[in-house]
């Protein structure tokens, strides 16, 4: 349906009055007024004729009526496919409705008429109004009120929603489920939320949980059972061997071969003992022959060693008397001759003393000589030095006189200078009398004789005795400035040279030359003073004592050093020379003298070592007869060795092995006390390994073990189980899930394939969710942000409420079912580059979509383009 | 003469069943002990005075005290009957506390072999037995059968363990020849080990366990009356109080899952019936939820009911698909999940995990749809 024109007649402010806006074309249509022109009340008829009945009093009729009162009138001439109709409604007073077609011919009045414009509208009160009017001051994207008209207003726009989408995409609830799938999904949540917490866990005292702990449980208590029944089966083999060992070692077969063994060892190891003993005996006797023949052999080698010595210490002795004698000989020689080189050392060194001494005197005498000489010099320095002292001490008092400075002298200059030049001024400027006296007549001016010409430099009083005088006054003005300058200039001078110390200038000049003769004649006197005397004059006079002291020191026969000092030199070389020669012999002697006593201890040995032979061995004689002796015993004693040598071998061939025999003996008595141990031993683990097996067997731990065994794979498989019990639900909650959002996605393309482009305009990136119960969008996402739209400002609210009408009408053009998009005063909240954007969405739709766009602001809504409306106004 | 006897073995007096629940696992082993009063019925049914027990006679070597001395009570109170108990490969010789229990606590009527030598059962009649020294002992005890007797005697082997043509599965390598009997000269070899009933040879039978302990032998479980006359014959006698059954079930796309069910599970005395059921090959959604129910709403009646239907193939037609939702979201999930149980790129267990939620859905569909 498209609207080509609205007429009002007598609604509201136009009453007594028809107001008419006509030729609204396809696209936009813009109506721009100021406020209070009626724009809302061409909205509100609008709505009244299609919504209200014609003989409705609701409110909304009753709110069409003008002041005055009177019947409202709405006609409006609409466009659809079945051609083009004017549809007209009077209200309250007198109503009516007719339908008449473009040649006026009537189509249907009254009810009928209500129910053709039902028609019309394809779907009645349910229409599309409410989507797409947008109501002034109508911000969001429906009624937001509680009242029971607003309710209604959503529910109906739901419906019609909801309606559009299905006849473009489908019934929601049929692509997405619906309430089944929502019933299959809350079985599906029951299912795992009887198995599994949120994050499919087993849910404590849950099925699941309970399954896997007794599967732990049972497990655990199994490998207790284990570890139960392996000790048991463990002592069970254990007690199998020790009794087969225990009956081994007890075994009396056993026991009696064990004592025979223990007996025959005992024999053995006895009869080997026996021959053990006689063998020692033989061994013992043995040694004995053995030793006695080698005692004899012995006794011969020591005398025979003895007599040797006793010759040997002879010889030794006569060797050391020889060589006492020729150190003696030698000591005695280099003693002499060390004394001979003390001597000698002694007497050079007496020689070198006094020369010495000589020459000591003599450089004395030199040195008392140096000193005259430098006695005479420094008299001279020092008289020269006092007397520049004292012409520098007078120059310095003198100069202390003349005060003047240079720069006193330059300002004297200067001040002279002035003076001059000033009373060259008032020379030049100054009053001249000139007189000359006819005849010898003084005169005085001021009281001072003058003659010839002066100059008046003031009031000036010239006697002339006897004549009278005259009062001159030269006048004021540059006299008298002149007069003070000069006078201030004579000033100056004065001060200066005071200041110089002068009576005049050519004074001053002369103190300045004076002065600064006496300060370069007080530095030339300094210099000189310092070259004399540079550590002072006192140090002059000490030095000078000095020399003075030195010069006194002169001893009287002194000699020539020159020629004393080689011959010292000589001297010192001499007594060195006497006194290495001294030093070696006295080693010499000293080493020879060692050498001496050395020998004469060696004689004295050797005479010791005669004697303590001598002593031992007696004479040569009685040893040589004790040899003989001795000799004559050997034979017999070899012979018994021998024979005690036969009889060792003959019983060790037939000896039996005590050792083995003792090792036999050993093992057999070990072997019968190891047994008695084992017995011991084996008896007690028995004991302890019956004990725990009657405890173990008495439990029927291997019963207990199968048991739990086999309960725990039950308990195991009934938790796996459930574990894919859960696997499955998740997959399949996770698969509903995914099919409903895919559903859910392809049943609001249609609307989000026209939406977004249009958003883009105003929100590029921008998407928009929307609400699965609402049908209309909840959310704004930008870069990747998901905002609520209630959060948003009032200007994107506004746009994107407004974008959504546009969607929803090309919706419904698509649908073949057009309806014009109504926007009364809005874009309110809309900043001016939006507005911008929203008038390029709104050309964008209105390609094929009508939309009439009533604003005030005529401004903001130049841009928007369109075709311009009028509303055109006749009495009636 | 005719001799007659009983040929038992296997009792296992005191097996926990700990993987089954308290109830069924307390019955079970009440019924192993029970087994004692029964196999001296039979062999009183039988004309027979000695049972032969050839082996693992108890579960452990070290039982609880109340099963031995229980098992040992029972026995005495049989007082008619001469229990002949061979050592096997649970119960070994090795178990010397066990033995040393029996030996003390053993009644008059109980005679323990612990040694290979021949004994007497009767005028003419020796048993050659060849206890298990050990768990394993590694050699072939029943050589010991070559002893010799008194010339014209009956000679009857008695004996536990694999025999070397056949193994049990677990590992152990067969000991016994299946000739021991014909080697050994004997009129009859009574072994013990399987513990299902079953020849070997002309004269050489495992008599099976009196009563049974596992899906493996589906068979009814007893013992063997043997009788020595003129010829040797053994028959079996049914003893056992419980039945474990293995039923499997192949389906495919409309089947009547619930007659198959029912054709599958045993009727009679379900009470004392272990079930285990499985199948195989390919049901529709709805086919594979009723099969579901049909399993639920048979397991009460069973002493123990179980069904292990991971070899069944779910597979999903357009009308199970439907029946879940004709189009919209809940349809593409059940068009996903379906999708993802054929992905060859995902593992069998993922798969798995998708056939399960895809059966789910189809169950919550249902019941949200109620």
């Amino acid at each position: 349906m498209k609207l080509r024109a609205i007429e009002l007649t007598n609604l509201r402010r136009f009453a007594g009055r028809r107001a008419v806006l006509s030729d609204l074309g396809d696209g936009i249509t813009v109506l721009s007024e100021p406020n209070e022109f009626g724009k809302s009340t061409f909205f509100d008829a609008l709505h009244a004729l299609f919504f209200e009945r014609h003989r409705s009093s609701r409110a909304p009729v009753k709110a069409l009526q003008p002041h005055a009162g009177g019947a409202p009138e709405v006609a409006v001439e609409i466009e659809s496919t079945q051609g083009r109709f004017r549809i007209h409604k009077r209200f309250l007073s007198r109503a009516q409705a007719r339908i008449t077609d473009a040649q006026g011919r009537l189509i249907a009045q009254e009810d009928e008429a209500e129910a053709w414009i039902d028609r019309l509208l394809d779907g009645g009160l349910a229409g599309p109004s409410g989507l797409l009017w947008v109501r002034q001051g109508l911000l969001g994207l429906e009624p937001e009120g509680n009242s029971a008209a607003d309710r209604q207003d959503r529910d109906r726009n739901l419906g019609t929603r909801r309606d559009l989408l299905s006849s473009v995409a489908g019934e929601i609830d049929m692509m997405t489920g619906g309430r089944r799938m929502d019933a299959v999904l809350d079985r599906v949540g029951q299912e795992m939320a009887r198995l599994a917490t949120a994050t499919g866990r087993p849910r404590a005292g849950g099925e699941w949980q309970r399954a896997i702990e007794e599967a732990e449980r049972l497990s655990r208590a199994e490998t207790e059972a284990r570890d139960k029944a392996a000790r048991l089966s463990g002592d069970l083999a254990r007690r199998s061997e020790v009794t087969r060992m225990l009956a081994r070692v007890t075994d009396p077969e056993a026991a009696r071969a064990r004592q025979a063994a223990l007996t025959q060892a005992e024999e053995a190891h006895q009869a080997a003992r026996k021959h053990a003993d006689r063998l020692a005996q033989a061994e013992r006797d043995l040694t004995l022959a053995r030793m006695a023949e080698t005692t004899a052999r012995q006794q011969i080698d020591q005398t025979r060693q003895l007599s040797d010595r006793v010759t040997q210490a002879r010889e030794t002795l006569r060797l050391a008397e020889a060589r006492a004698v020729a150190a003696r000989d030698r000591a005695e020689a280099l003693a002499l001759r060390d004394a001979q080189a003390a001597e000698a050392h002694r007497q050079a060194g007496e020689v070198a003393r006094d020369l010495r001494g000589r020459l000591s005197r003599a450089q004395q005498a030199r040195l008392a000589l140096a000193a005259r000489s430098r006695m005479a010099d420094l008299t001279h320095r020092l008289d020269r030095a006092q007397a520049l002292q004292a012409q520098l001490h007078a120059d310095r008092a003198q100069r202390a006189r003349l005060t003047i400075t240079p720069k006193a002298m330059a300002r004297l200059d200067q001040a002279q200078t002035v003076l001059d030049r000033l009373d060259a001024r008032a020379e030049a400027q100054a009053v001249i009398i000139e007189f000359h006296a006819d005849g010898p007549l003084a005169t005085l001016a001021d009281g001072t004789a003058v003659e010839g010409a002066w100059a008046v430099p003031g009031r000036m009083h010239v006697t002339l005795p006897g004549f009278g005088a005259i009062s001159v006054d030269p006048g004021s003005g540059r006299g008298a400035q002149l007069a003070a300058d000069l006078g201030q200039a004579q000033r100056d001078v004065a001060r200066a040279l005071q200041d110089c110390g002068a009576a005049d200038l050519a004074d001053a000049r002369d103190r300045l030359n004076r002065a600064t003769r006496l300060d370069d004649a007080l530095r030339q006197g300094a210099q000189a003073l310092d070259d004399l005397a540079p550590q002072g004059l006192d140090a002059l006079h000490e030095a000078l004592a000095l020399a003075t002291a030195e010069a006194a020191d002169a001893p009287a026969d002194a000699e020539d050093a020159a020629v004393l000092e080689p011959l010292l030199t000589a001297a010192d070389t001499a007594e060195a020379q006497a006194q290495a020669q001294s030093r070696s012999a006295h080693e010499a002697a000293t080493a020879a003298g060692e050498a001496r006593a050395d020998a004469e201890g060696e004689r004295r040995s050797a005479e010791r070592a005669l004697a303590d032979v001598l002593a031992e061995a007696g004479s040569l004689d009685d040893l040589a007869a004790r040899l003989d002796a001795l000799a004559a015993t050997l034979p017999d004693l070899s012979a018994r060795s021998a024979e005690a040598a036969r009889l060792c071998a003959t019983l060790s061939d037939a000896a039996p092995d005590l050792t083995t025999a003792q090792a036999a003996l050993s093992r057999a008595t070990s072997a019968a006390e190891q047994a008695r141990r084992d017995a011991e031993t084996m008896e007690r683990d028995l004991a302890a390994l019956n004990t725990r097996i009657a405890l173990l067997a008495e439990e029927g731990i291997e019963e207990t073990l199968d048991e739990l065994s086999g309960q725990r794979a039950e308990a195991q498989a009934r938790a796996d189980r459930y574990a894919a019990e859960m696997a499955a639900l998740t997959r399949l909650r996770d698969t509903l899930e995914q099919a409903r959002t895919r559903q859910r996605d392809a049943y609001f393309k249609p609307v989000v394939r026209e939406l977004q482009p249009l958003l883009s305009i105003l929100h590029p990136g921008a998407a928009l969710q929307i609400d699965d119960q609402t049908l209309l969008p909840h959310a704004l996402t930008r870069d990747g942000q998901a905002e609520p739209l209630d959060i948003l400002s009032g200007g994107t609210r506004e746009q994107v409420a407004i974008l959504t009408r546009l969607a929803f009408a090309r919706l419904f053009a698509q649908a073949g079912r057009p309806v014009p998009v109504i926007l009364d005063d809005a874009l309110v909240h809309t900043d001016d580059d939006r507005i911008e954007a929203m008038f390029t969405a709104l050309h964008r739709v209105a390609t094929d979509q009508q939309v009439l766009v009533l604003t005030c602001r005529q401004r903001a809504f130049q841009s928007l383009g369109g075709t311009r409306a009028h509303v055109r106004i006749e009495d009636l | 003469m005719t001799f007659r006897f009983l040929h038992a073995s296997d009792l296992h007096l005191g097996k926990p069943f700990g993987g089954y629940p308290e109830g069924i696992r307390n019955r079970l082993r009440e019924a192993r002990h029970a087994a004692i009063g029964r196999l001296a019925q039979a062999a009183r049914q039988g004309g027979a005075q000695v049972v032969l027990l050839a082996g693992d006679s108890f579960d452990a070597e070290t039982p609880a005290p109340d099963t031995l001395r229980q098992a040992l009570r029972a026995m005495a109170e049989e007082a008619d009957i001469r229990w002949i108990m061979l050592p096997g490969n649970h119960d070994s010789l090795a178990a010397t506390e066990l033995w040393r229990r029996i030996a003390t606590d053993g009644p008059a009527n109980l005679k323990p072999l612990l040694d290979d030598s021949p004994v007497t059962l009767a005028d003419d009649v020796w048993l050659l037995p060849a206890p298990c020294t050990q768990r394993r002992a590694g050699r072939d005890l029943t050589q010991a059968m070559d002893a010799a007797t008194p010339q014209g005697a009956r000679r009857i082997g008695l004996g536990h363990g694999p025999v070397t043509d056949f193994d049990e599965g677990d590992g152990r390598t067969g000991i016994i020849p299946p000739d021991r009997a014909a080697r050994s000269g004997l009129d009859y070899l009574a072994l013990g080990d399987w513990h299902g009933q079953r020849q070997i040879g002309p004269a050489t039978w495992y008599s099976g366990a009196p009563e049974a302990d596992s899906f493996k032998h589906d068979g009814p479980a007893g013992a063997l009356l043997v009788e020595l006359g003129a010829q040797m014959t053994a028959r079996a006698v049914p003893v056992g109080q419980f039945r474990w059954t293995r039923p499997h079930l192949d389906l495919l796309p409309g089947a009547d899952v619930r007659a198959a069910l029912t054709r599958a599970l045993p009727t009679e005395r379900a009470r004392d019936h272990l079930v285990s059921v499985t199948a195989g090959g390919r049901l529709a959604l709805s086919d594979r939820a009723a099969l579901d129910a049909a399993l639920q709403a048979a397991a009460p009646d069973y002493g123990w009911f179980a069904a292990d239907l991971s070899a069944l193939q779910v597979e999903a037609r357009p009308d199970d698909l439907d029946l879940i939702d004709r189009a919209g979201a809940l349809r593409h999930a059940a068009d996903a999940l379906l999708a993802d149980t054929t992905d060859p790129q995902r593992s069998q267990a993922d798969r798995d995990i998708s056939a399960a939620a895809l059966s789910r859905l189809y169950s919550f569909a249902q019941e949200v749809q109620a």
